[in-house]
This record gives C-alpha cells, sequence and structure tokens, in this order.
C-alpha cells in the first residue's frame, strides 16, 4: 500500500506500542539479577544466585526436565504423524478428507480448558490418570494443528511433476518421498515443529488438569509458585524460559521466513 | 503414480486413533456427563436432564460469570484493534530492517510464555510495582492504585498477549490494499483522515473481522491470565470451569459451562467466517460486476 513514510507521530505510538508488548518480558529479565529477596526493578546489585536457587531446587529441574522431554516428544511425534496424514490428505488417498482435516484442526478451535477438562474426565473414568503417555498424546493432540498446517502449505506449494519425475526414473512411491518430496517439505517442517516445540513448552490449559500431584511442567510449576506469593527465582526460573524462546526463535529466523508460521 | 489402496488409511491411521480417542470420545463423554443430575451429598445421579444446562443459565452468579466473560472478551478485542491499527500501519510503512526489526518485537511477546508474561505484568502491576510507582513519583496519585486483582489488570493482561495475532492479521490485510485506491482518493482531493476512514479502513475490514474474533474467541477462553492477573474472586468462565472440575468437583455444572463457552466460540467463528466471506465478496465487487 502506501509509500509514504511513517510520520513523527506515528513513529512514537508504534515505539510506545513495542514497548508494552515486551515490557513485562524485559522486567522479568531484569528483576531476576536483582540482588534483593524482593521482586524490584530496575535491580539494585546483580547476583545470579536466583538462578543458583532454582538449578539447585530439584523440584524446579524435575519439572524443567518433564517439559523440555515433553516438548520434544511431542513434536517429534506431531512431525511423524502430522506429515504422514499431510501426505495422505494431499495426495487424496483417503476419502472425507475435508472432515478428517476439519476434526485435526480442531483442537485449535477449541476453548484449550474445555479440551483439558473433556481429558481429565475421560482419563479418569478409563483409569488412566497419572500414565506419563496420557501427556504427550495430549500435547500431540494440540501441537499436531501446527505441523499439518505448515505440511499441507509446503505440499500445496509443491511442483508435482517432481515426485513423478522421480518415479518415472524408476523410484518407489517412498523413495520419492524421500528423496524429493520431504527435502522440498523441510523449511515448513521446521517451521511447524518450532511451533509446536513452543506450544507445547507454553502450554498450561490442558497440562494443569493431567498432571498427577507429583508431578509438574515448568509454566505449572511457575503458575502454582505464584499463588503462593511472587520471588525473585520465580523470575530466574520464567528468564531461562524466556531465554529458551529467545534462542529458538533466532534458529528459526535463519531458515524460515516467519510469514510461513501463521 | 499407483498407490496400494490401503496407503492412505495405514498413513492416517496413527492420527485418527488419536483425534477420536482423545479429542472426540472425550468430548462427547463430556457432553453425556454435561445432561447427568448431581448433587453434592450423592455425587453423580442416574437421570438426564437439561438442570445443569438451566442451572448454568438461570443462576445470576453464573450468567454474571458469562457476562463478564463477554464483557471483558469485547473490551479486549476493542484495545487490541485500536492499538493494533496504527502499528501494523507503522510496519508497512518502514524500511525492511526497521520492519524485520518491529516483526521480531511483535512475535518474540507471542512466542514467550503466557505464564511469565502474566508474572511480569504482576511485578508491573502490584501496589509496589513500577507502575504505581511512577505514578506516585509524577505526582499523579498519592496512595497505590488497584491495577490488578481486578478488571485493569486483567485487560492489560490480555491485550498485551494476543495483540500480536491482531496485528499479524492486519499486516497483509492492509498491505493488500492496492496502492492505487488512496492515490485516487488523495488526487480527488480527499484529506489524509478522509482517505484512512473512508478508504483505508473499510478495505481492511475483513482482516480486522478475522482478527477481532480471534483475539474475542481468545480471551474469552483464556484461563491463566485471568487467573493470575484477577486472582481468586474476580472470576471469568474459563477460572470458573477449572474451579467446578478441580475445586468444587463438580463436574456435571463444569461440563455445562464448558460446553457453553465452546458454544458461544464456535458460533462466533463460523458467523464471523460467513461475514468476513460476504464483506470480501462486497469489496471485490462480487461475481456479478
Amino acid at each position: 500500500m502506501m509509500a509514504r513514510k511513517p510520520g513523527v507521530l506515528l513513529t512514537l505510538i508504534a515505539a510506545l506500542i513495542l514497548l508494552f508488548m515486551n515490557g513485562p518480558t524485559l522486567v522479568v529479565v531484569l528483576a531476576s539479577f536483582s540482588d534483593t529477596s524482593y521482586l524490584t526493578v530496575p535491580p539494585q546489585g546483580w547476583t545470579l544466585r536466583w538462578f543458583t536457587e532454582v538449578l539447585n531446587d530439584t523440584r524446579y529441574m524435575r519439572a524443567i526436565s518433564t517439559s523440555l522431554w515433553l516438548a520434544a516428544g511431542s513434536t517429534a511425534i506431531s512431525l511423524l504423524l502430522g506429515t504422514a496424514a499431510s501426505y495422505a490428505i494431499h495426495h487424496r488417498l483417503v476419502p472425507y478428507r475435508d472432515a478428517i482435516l476439519s476434526a485435526i484442526m480442531a483442537p485449535l478451535v477449541f476453548p484449550a480448558v474445555v479440551i483439558g477438562v473433556a481429558l481429565l474426565q475421560y482419563v479418569s473414568l478409563m483409569g488412566l490418570r497419572g500414565q506419563p503417555w496420557v501427556l504427550m498424546a495430549a500435547h500431540v493432540l494440540i501441537t499436531l494443528p501446527y505441523v499439518v498446517r505448515s505440511a499441507l502449505s509446503s505440499l500445496h506449494g509443491q511442483n508435482p511433476q517432481l515426485e513423478e519425475a522421480a518415479t518415472v526414473l524408476g523410484a518407489g512411491r517412498f523413495t520419492a518421498f524421500r528423496l524429493v518430496t520431504l527435502p522440498l517439505l523441510r523449511p515448513g517442517l521446521i517451521a511447524g515443529g518450532i511451533f509446536s516445540f513452543v506450544t507445547s513448552l507454553d502450554n498450561v490449559p490442558v497440562t494443569i488438569f493431567l498432571l498427577t500431584p507429583r508431578q509438574s511442567t515448568l509454566p505449572v510449576k511457575i503458575f502454582a509458585a505464584v499463588e503462593h506469593g511472587v520471588d525473585p527465582s520465580i523470575a530466574a526460573a520464567s528468564t531461562m524460559l524466556i531465554a529458551g524462546t529467545a534462542v529458538a526463535l533466532i534458529l528459526a529466523q535463519r531458515r524460515v521466513s516467519f510469514t510461513r508460521l501463521f | 503414480m499407483k498407490a496400494s489402496p490401503l496407503l492412505g488409511p495405514w498413513l492416517l491411521f496413527p492420527v485418527a486413533v488419536l483425534i477420536v480417542a482423545g479429542f472426540l470420545a472425550p468430548t462427547f463423554l463430556m457432553g453425556v456427563l454435561s445432561l447427568r443430575s448431581y448433587s453434592a451429598t450423592q455425587g453423580l445421579g442416574d437421570g438426564w436432564s437439561l438442570l445443569n444446562y438451566i442451572r448454568v443459565l438461570g443462576d445470576s452468579f453464573y450468567l454474571e460469570i458469562i457476562a463478564r466473560t463477554l464483557a471483558l472478551g469485547a473490551l479486549v478485542t476493542l484495545i487490541c484493534l485500536l492499538l493494533g491499527f496504527p502499528l501494523a500501519l507503522f510496519i508497512l510503512r518502514s524500511g525492511p530492517r526497521v520492519q524485520t526489526l518491529c516483526i521480531l518485537l511483535v512475535i518474540f511477546p507471542l512466542l514467550c510464555n503466557i505464564v511469565v508474561r502474566s508474572f511480569g505484568w504482576m511485578v508491573l502491576l502490584s501496589p509496589n510495582g513500577l507502575v504505581n510507582e511512577a505514578l506516585m513519583a509524577i505526582g499523579l496519585t498519592a496512595r497505590p492504585v488497584a491495577l490488578m486483582y481486578n478488571l485493569t489488570g486483567v485487560v492489560i493482561g490480555l491485550v498485551q498477549i494476543y495483540l500480536p495475532f491482531m496485528v499479524l492479521l492486519l499486516v497483509p490485510a492492509l498491505q493488500n490494499i492496492p496502492a492505487d485506491v488512496e492515490a485516487a482518493a488523495q488526487v480527488l482531493r480527499a484529506s489524509r483522515l478522509r482517505t484512512f476512514f473512508s478508504i483505508t479502513v473499510p478495505l481492511a475490514t475483513p482482516g480486522m473481522i478475522t482478527g477481532s474474533i480471534l483475539v474475542f474467541v481468545l480471551s474469552i477462553s483464556a484461563l491463566v491470565t485471568p487467573r493470575m492477573l484477577g486472582g481468586p474472586t474476580y472470576k471469568v468462565m474459563a477460572t470458573q470451569i477449572y474451579d467446578e472440575f478441580m475445586v468444587n468437583l463438580n463436574w456435571p455444572s463444569g461440563a455445562a459451562l464448558a460446553f457453553t463457552l465452546t458454544f458461544i466460540a464456535l458460533v462466533l467463528i463460523w458467523g464471523a467466517n460467513r461475514i468476513a466471506a460476504h464483506v470480501t465478496r462486497g469489496i471485490t465487487g462480487g461475481p456479478g460486476q
């Protein structure tokens, strides 16, 4: 649209809005380095004390490792199952494609808290509560739509003749997929995978209903800790989560354009 | 390419099992449960009834929560539109380097954990937080203002959390407006303001509708932010569903409330898609012209 340069007023407004959007994160990071036993910004004296406290707290460490395993596991499973399903849908290998696609995307439209309580009820009535794979399956369910969406849009953008050429040259269907389609799918799958990882890592409204009292993930742990009052170790744990997100974002930015994510 | 007729079903099988067992069955079961009677002393009853829905939709306690949730969603959506529009305009009018930086600054909070961001707001908005200190320092108030555990806090938190979605949907909507149309308006001596309100805004309407519905639906479903910034007393639908399931252990009531929320969300999404399609047809002239 307009080739006009942004005016001073618009620039100022935009800067303020961007500050508003990033303020809370900035505050958490700053507060986690403060040398006071209460939360304060700007920090008064610098310390890494709160980070060592978190790293020495076995409950935090267990929550962090649960979070990472859950995010990595569900992303890997989502990528595998989602790519297979997208391939079948894209190549019209199954009937009722629209209905199937809507069912896969439905967890994105349903309020997350509703999915959480529905699963809680179901799992309790089936006597499966506390099984570790239940949480993994729930996370695959909520991350799958992102993978399928990226995989399908990459498949749509591909030239179908490339795969056909491979088969004409004697490659089997699987070989053609592995050598031609999959490399072309990579950017889309990386984008979908990163979004899936972050979604799993962040999730509270589904996870919180499925955890046993002894289990926790990092965001749920922070969420629960806040109810007992705020202290700098919560800020330190949050900063670790922010740092993880920033690293994922930087890695992603090198590989894929962000317009693909949405 | 010939494929075995079983290839497709095999490829889809794991996903189908997951969706049926992990999503459709639980949702169906919750529907069944929301139609069962329940009493605090005897637990689940045998009969079928609409009592849970009648209670949720007829009790002033629940009605107030539903009304509050919808009003909250509307307010958050409106503010997101008002803030999202100028930022999207700025992003479009800037050079490529500023553009990339802005997009990063919009996406970064989107990817940051919601618990962490709400926690950041708790630090900022608490009675001895940065915002209150600043307000007192410039003499706007003598005593700390209550900025959280009320509507203000929840609105601030939700706006910050869902604003990125609005911006990311408004940017392409504004980008698709042909430059000629605005240039034409200016040639015809329309003022900048008039061009903005009678050309730019109407042409961006489909994007605004999509963004608004997304923000509204996400806001009324939010659990974490209302809980952290609204505290235990400021109740919205999602936090009440949580309480019914985890605190009151009244699952049928919670299920009825959950279905009410889902119904509102799905109807809105369905309606918005129809409106957006209609508006788009109106703008592009429709098939007949």
